[in-house]
């Protein structure tokens, strides 16, 4: 890998890490969310320095460029991370019901309540 | 309070709502009445209260399925005996609800299905009515009954019924279809159908319009692969 590549790659992850960190602490982001990511840019560092499993891997896959097996983790991590949040997305979904049922239900108990007083 | 309680679903319906809150107490006035608002934007919810019948305000628009659920919810904490559950955009003919209760009366059914096209001439599109065909012949194929309109939201519940469909993920959020009609089969539940007359949308807008009925299909596909392959709890 070029020093020009491994340089993007480490300012890159670098500068995702960072991010994510000042979300958390800016409370914008929730921790537990938080760290499929941080795993990712973790992820993103190493792979600006990891010659040394990045290149016999390569090797190993038949791939003749290794920046390009660096692509391709990266991108199977986001499809978790992507896959993650869409589980997420769903349960809110089921919880945002719930919840919305029992308001309706607790405001028409409420109403009644209120219009026998 | 009354054994029988009428869902009516509502989602933006301040045009027909008042008009299907009249027919229906007309032609059932020993019934309840329940509105359910699926968080419309529009006068939804005053016009129903001003007919005086009960409504629940859902604060967010949760989809027909969601809103149905909620009157399962509804109807289990009063301690209603029998469900319906019957559009609010007057496409149903309340007066056909006499029919739903005589074929539960006379084969012990725990729902029943109001299906448009056992009696008289509706008129639908093409793919609309192959899709009915379609699901019509899985319903067939897996609970050996012939159902005609699975995809009608007409219908009639038991006690047993709507109280196993209020709990959690038991209905869907949006559309129940032929899944729910296998999903209540394997769980031993009888399902029939009965002749119900249902008229054209009057502004002749459908849920199943535009792109969304390729999209609706391979959902219920999915929806029926779920039934199929999810085990009994």
């Amino acid at each position: 890998m070029s020093l020009g590549m491994r340089i993007v790659i480490f300012i890159t992850g670098t500068f995702l890490f960072l991010t994510i960190l000042e979300l958390v602490r800016k409370k914008k982001f929730r921790e537990e969310l938080s760290l499929v990511w941080l795993l990712v840019g973790f992820g993103i560092i190493l792979a600006s320095i990891a010659d040394f499993v990045i290149d016999p891997l390569a090797f190993r896959l038949g791939i003749s460029y290794p920046p390009a097996l660096v692509f391709m983790v990266l991108f199977l991590l986001l499809v978790v991370v992507v896959l993650y949040f869409s589980v997420v997305v769903s349960d809110l979904k089921g919880r945002n019901k719930e919840l919305s049922q029992k308001m309706a239900l607790m405001e028409f108990r409420l109403n009644t309540l209120q219009k026998k007083d | 309070m009354k054994s029988h309680l009428i869902v009516v679903p509502a989602y933006d319906e301040e045009e027909h709502i008042a008009g299907v809150l009249d027919d229906i107490r007309e032609n059932n006035p020993s019934a309840d009445i329940l509105v359910v608002n699926d968080g419309s934007t529009d006068k939804t919810s005053e016009l129903s209260k001003l007919k005086g019948v009960m409504v629940l305000d859902i604060p967010l628009n949760i989809g027909y399925g969601g809103a149905v659920q909620t009157g399962f919810r509804f109807a289990t904490e009063f301690g209603y005996e029998f469900v319906v559950t019957l559009d609010a955009d007057a496409q149903h003919d309340p007066s056909s609800l006499k029919n739903l209760v005589s074929v539960m009366e006379r084969e012990g059914a725990d729902i029943v299905i109001g299906s448009r096209f056992l009696e008289g001439t509706y008129q639908m599109a093409l793919l609309r009515k192959a899709g009915i065909w379609l699901f019509s012949v899985i319903a067939r194929l897996y609970t050996g009954l012939t159902f005609t309109d699975p995809t009608s939201g007409f219908q009639l519940f038991n006690r047993k019924v709507f109280s196993y469909l209020s709990e959690g993920d038991n209905y869907p959020l949006d559309y129940p279809d032929v899944n729910i009609i296998m999903a209540l089969h394997k769980k031993k539940f009888k399902v029939r159908e009965a002749p119900v007359r249902m008229v054209e949308k009057p502004n002749g807008k459908s849920m199943h319009a535009g792109l969304r009925p390729l999209v609706y299909v391979a959902r219920m596909f999915l929806a029926i692969l779920m039934v199929l392959l999810r085990k009994e709890d």
